[in-house]
């Protein structure tokens, strides 16, 4: 390294080396690191994160297909709808959605979602029944037609009085 | 590039990933400001940006679908306690590592965190995939050492941890292209992928573009291309085409979060580890910093403009 003169800051700067033991273990932890993320790209999936593959937005949807957008509600005994998948229960609709099957298996968790809407909104409206609703957004050849439809996928009566 | 040019650093050919490439110096003061960016980010993390982290504590745990690492590691299920004892240890670690003291302990520590703060945010049924080179960059800092903003010295260690950090940013694109490869198909940019968001998503920004047929699918096709020809960013070298490979990509990000409201905020953290953040003291050094090179001796020094630090054009 050349000895840096007084005036000339602009001098090449000192460098900081590793040692070669230290240049190992960074390449190795590299290496691990690159393995893990291309084994997960290639046979993972979202549980292995964060080692899984970055699949945001990586299925194709079909042109011609509906887009369905998922949204849980509590029904109130005059069939009006509150919203519980906006962030309410403290569950995010994608979370939501990624729950479906466990939700269709067991409607019952449904009644923990009211329990928990109940308890973060003490002075909220009564609710009756929690449903999970689907609304399907036709498309046609990629363009929406502007129609759709709401299906309950799966509800569950509040047993009255709890 | 002659051995002459004062922002060397970093900026030496080399041909990518391999060793010379990986321990290429880069100036501490670099990782000084990084270093704060990245820890302070936390506290904006935890209670604004991604609140719903945060929200977890009052989800029943009945919700709680542990990943992988979480079962392997017997990870804590996140009762209301675990998560609020997780955020507030993240916080108070990362503001005191913020501060430059310690920077192992408290980095680890922040590391480690972070971590456990990740598998309360992915476990309940959606994985988010904006994290990756963010966490990397928070487990590489711990492995810089001391930086402090007024040394002049750079470093193989630090050269390591950003080239780490750009390799992830570059492979959250890449992989993102061989993942839509895998589960959309070969021809996924010809799907209805980004009417799909915009209708689930759409902004007021974006709900036009539901009327231009021809418009998603081409830009379906224009992020393919930029997605597989992300490695070519690992050839970034001098200070101006890293302060443009920032700009592009934020660019793009800014784009996405003003289309359907989403955005890689911890990646684009990442991403600013790219810039050239010791320039700032060489081009308008802050008062603190003029009293310390005056304990050198070389106060007029200072003053003379780092003319030279790029080739024009």
């Amino acid at each position: 390294m050349p000895v840096q003169t007084a005036p000339d800051l602009e001098a090449p700067p000192q460098v900081e080396r590793l040692s070669p033991s230290g240049r190992r273990a960074r390449l190795a932890a590299a290496a691990v690191v690159l393995a893990l993320l291309l084994t997960g790209t290639v046979w993972g999936d979202d549980s292995e994160f964060p080692f899984g593959p970055f699949r945001m937005y990586s299925t194709r949807a079909d042109p011609d297909a509906p887009v369905v957008s998922t949204r849980v509600v509590g029904v109130t005994a005059d069939e009006e709808e509150v919203r519980l998948s906006g962030g309410e229960v403290g569950l995010r609709r994608a979370e939501f959605e990624g729950q479906l099957p466990r939700l269709v298996a067991d409607p019952s968790l449904l009644g923990l979602v009211a329990e928990s809407y109940e308890a973060a909104h003490p002075g909220g409206p009564e609710l009756v029944r929690v449903e999970v609703v689907q609304r399907r957004f036709e498309l046609a050849g990629g363009e929406r037609t502007g129609a759709y439809t709401d299906d309950v996928l799966v509800g569950y009566d509040l047993a009255a009085g709890s | 590039m002659s051995t002459a040019a004062p922002a060397g650093p970093g900026t030496a050919p080399a041909v990518p990933l391999t060793p010379r490439w990986w321990f290429r110096p880069v100036p501490l003061a670099r990782v000084a400001v990084f270093r704060v960016i990245a820890y302070l980010f936390i506290p904006v993390d935890v209670f604004l940006t991604t609140a719903w982290v945060r929200a977890h504590a009052d989800v029943p745990t009945e919700f709680y679908q542990p990943l992988v690492v979480g079962r392997l590691l017997h990870l804590p299920t996140p009762t209301h306690t675990v998560v609020l004892v997780v955020q507030w240890a993240l916080v108070v670690a990362a503001v005191l590592a913020a501060t430059g003291r310690a920077p192992r302990v408290l980095g680890w520590a922040v590391f480690l965190l972070y971590a456990e703060w990740m598998v309360i945010a992915m476990s309940y049924g959606k994985v988010d995939h904006d994290r990756i080179a963010y966490l990397v960059a928070l487990a590489v800092l711990p492995t810089i050492g001391r930086a402090p903003w007024r040394d002049r010295r750079s470093s193989e260690a630090a050269g390591f941890g950003m080239a780490a950090v750009l390799v992830t940013v570059m492979l959250t694109y890449f992989l993102a292209a061989w993942a839509k490869m895998r589960f959309g198909g070969w021809d996924w940019a010809t799907g209805a992928t980004l009417t799909r968001a915009v209708v689930r998503r759409g902004t007021d920004l974006s709900l036009w573009t539901l009327d231009v047929a021809w418009l998603l699918p081409a830009a379906q096709w224009a992020m393919l291309v930029f997605e597989f020809a992300a490695p070519l960013m690992l050839l970034v070298r001098s200070d101006r085409a890293r302060v443009g490979l920032v700009v592009f990509l934020l660019g793009f990000h800014v784009m996405v979060y003003a289309g359907v409201g989403i955005i890689f905020l911890p990646h684009c953290i990442a991403i600013l580890s790219i810039l050239p953040w010791e320039r700032l003291r060489r081009s308008s050094p802050p008062t603190g910093a003029v009293g310390a090179v005056g304990a050198v001796g070389a106060v007029g020094a200072v003053a003379v403009p780092g003319r030279d630090g790029d080739p024009p054009g």
